[in-house]
């Protein structure tokens, strides 16, 4: 393969042919172009829709509890669902190595007021596991731990917004809040990049709420995140089987499709795999038809160079040329041209994508970029591309007679 | 050396088929310089595709260094090709993109020998036939005997049983002619057998023996008194 001689007629070839090879590599490149910019196209998509995830747990699960539609059990329909502490203690209990972490939570809107600042937020009790489901960065202070949750401590970790309003330039922590009446004290300040929604929120123990509010262990909504390690399709149906059993637990019908609201984030997963699967595959095809009219140039080039060489062809073969040695030549030829061709293309493809990627951050398309797995692909699909356009020359090539082919003056 | 019986060949022109060797007895002995003459359409070329293995017989045997050559396979003809055989053409055939020295050593080069012992290999045969300057000429800066030269040079470097010319003087003049002439004498004089395909009669003179070719069977066989090209020059 890295044999001079063959190298030297492959260069003469192109030379002769400066033109020709050029406008049929072009194709070949351009085909590998738009190959590539397509593909990092749909994984700017995919990083755009991953970027809307933010920082939270990209494995969570939500469930809230509403109403009934439907008549069930001796019940009419319209009852209100309400989860309970214990709904948490089952899921604990029967989804171990299901779950990764688990939190219930209790939201109350409240009013609170420090001096004379006065504000109306939204509390949400949860208990010390929330923090790896919904990330926030603690700015000061300390989040909340089992301790305070276990103590029914009357504790509050506050958004980076409410300590804004409330305590203006005052370091919040040690303070105390009056809060509908009771005191809480201030433990932390935490920030959600830039979810100002979230930073205008407060974060207490839930069993302190719950002790405080009617002393229930009523609560709002159940929070987790499912176990890293498996698939999308699992994911799905381990909600599907908390669903299930809460249906039966709470004795609402299994047709009824509101009573019990589950949000799982691996469902808009799947669905945004199988969309940028289809762009992917979609891609590939339109990038391999481009090619196709490249691999049909630079065969129709070979077969033309192959026809002025045919006496050249002969000569060899007289002088103990094998037909094997000649198909090696053609079709090595034809995978040069092919390749750097391509790997012209693909460079061009990713310089674009290195100046402008990273300038496009849009919603829903952010960082075009290609990985390596693209690149080896291109690869691959170009050294297959090359040996598919030399094998017809090539064949003809190694047929040659040199009888033929000597007497062809 | 070659042992060829009752040869015959025949190729196909559309529904006829045009009888071209009809019945060759014909041996040749090492060490001897053989001119097959005729006129066109006698057959001649043809003897020496077979004889070159760049054709196939229909009928008869051919042994070559006692070698039967029949039923070859593309990749085996090229093998004997290289082995047994060197071949000189009328148009020269150098390939033109190759300097002198590179067109001499691409036999050794099929013979898988490695690049720098070719190298030196095609340096000395240039040597022999007069060009070791021009060895890095392209085909295009010789002169035609220069060319015809290299050519012969590039036949003898595989070191084969038999030197096959197919009207080797054909595109040079007389003088030029006679030079070849003496080039393949001296090569002769070394012991290689060589045959020589020609019409005209000065150059069969030179030889050993003349075959006469008439309408593709064998006329005349005859020993000749040689005349050497050396005289001419």
């Amino acid at each position: 393969m890295f044999d001079r001689d063959i190298w030297q007629e492959i260069f003469f070839s192109i030379r002769n042919n400066k033109l020709r090879t050029f406008l049929t590599g072009f194709s070949v490149g351009w085909g590998i172009f738009i190959l590539v910019m397509l593909l990092a196209s749909v994984n700017g998509m995919k990083n755009g829709f991953t970027n809307q995830f933010g920082n939270d747990a990209a494995n969570s699960i939500s469930l809230f509890a509403r109403s009934t539609t439907e008549p069930y059990a001796g019940f009419e329909a319209g009852r209100k669902i309400q989860f309970k502490n214990s709904e948490v203690d089952y899921i604990r209990g029967n989804f171990q190595g299901f779950y990764e972490y688990i939190s219930q939570t209790v939201n109350r809107s409240i009013s609170a007021r420090y001096k004379q600042e006065t504000g109306s937020y939204n509390v949400i009790g949860v208990n010390a596991e929330f923090q790896k489901i919904e990330v926030t960065d603690i700015e000061e202070g300390r989040q909340l731990n089992e301790l305070d949750v276990k103590n029914k401590s009357k504790v509050m970790v506050l958004g980076r917004l409410v300590v804004k309003d409330l305590f203006k330039e005052e370091n919040p922590i040690g303070k105390f809040l009056e809060v509908n009446g009771s005191t809480f004290k201030v433990i932390g300040v935490f920030s959600d990049d830039d979810d100002d929604r979230a930073e205008r929120s407060i974060y207490a123990p839930y069993t302190t709420l719950q002790r405080l509010y009617g002393n229930t262990s009523n609560i709002n909504s159940i929070r987790m995140t499912y176990n890293p390690n498996f698939s999308l399709a699992q994911a799905l149906d381990f909600s599907d089987k908390v669903e299930y059993v809460f249906k039966r637990k709470l004795k609402i019908s299994p047709e009824d499709q509101s009573a019990i609201r589950v949000r799982n984030n691996a469902d808009g997963f799947s669905d945004l795999n199988e969309f940028t699967g289809l762009l992917n595959t979609m891609s590939i095809g339109v990038g391999i038809l481009i090619l196709i009219a490249g691999i049909v140039g630079i065969g129709n080039i070979l077969v033309f160079i192959i026809k002025e060489r045919t006496k050249e062809i002969g000569i060899r073969k007289a002088l103990g040329a094998r037909p094997s040695q000649i198909l090696k030549l053609v079709l090595l030829e034809s995978v040069f041209i092919t390749s750097i061709s391509g790997f012209i293309g693909m460079l061009i493809a990713m310089g674009i994508l290195g100046i402008i990627g990273p300038l496009i951050n849009a919603p829903a398309f952010s960082n075009p970029s290609v990985d390596i797995s693209i690149v080896i692909t291109a690869t691959l699909v170009l050294i297959i591309s090359g040996l598919v356009a030399g094998w017809v020359p090539a064949r003809r090539a190694a047929k040659v007679r040199p009888i033929v082919a000597l007497s062809s003056d | 050396m070659i042992e060829i019986k009752n040869l015959h060949k025949s190729y196909k022109m559309g529904s006829n088929s045009l009888h071209v060797l009809k019945g060759i007895d014909f041996s040749v002995e090492e060490g001897e310089l053989v001119a097959i003459m005729g006129s066109s359409g006698s057959g001649k070329s043809t003897l020496l595709n077979i004889l070159g293995m760049l054709d196939e017989l229909d009928e008869g045997s051919y042994d070559l260094d006692g070698v039967p050559i029949k039923n070859l396979n593309e990749t085996k003809a090229a093998n004997y090709r290289n082995k047994f055989l060197g071949f000189v053409f009328q148009s020269f055939n150098l390939i033109n993109y190759k300097n002198a020295m590179e067109n001499v050593a691409l036999p050794l080069y099929y013979q898988k020998m490695v690049r720098k012992e070719r190298q030196e290999k095609a340096l000395k045969y240039l040597d022999q036939v007069g060009l070791k300057e021009w060895a890095t000429h392209l085909p295009s800066e010789l002169s035609g005997g220069q060319k015809q030269r290299v050519a012969i040079a590039r036949a003898m470097v595989g070191e084969p049983k038999v030197l096959l010319a197919d009207e080797p003087t054909g595109a040079l003049d007389s003088k030029t002619s006679y030079e070849v002439m003496d080039l393949i004498q001296k090569i002769n004089d070394k012991g290689n057998t060589i045959l020589i395909v020609t019409h005209e009669s000065d150059i069969a003179d030179m030889c050993k023996r003349i075959v006469h070719l008439k309408d593709g069977v064998i006329l005349e066989d005859k020993k000749v008194e040689q005349v050497r090209a050396s005289e001419y020059v």
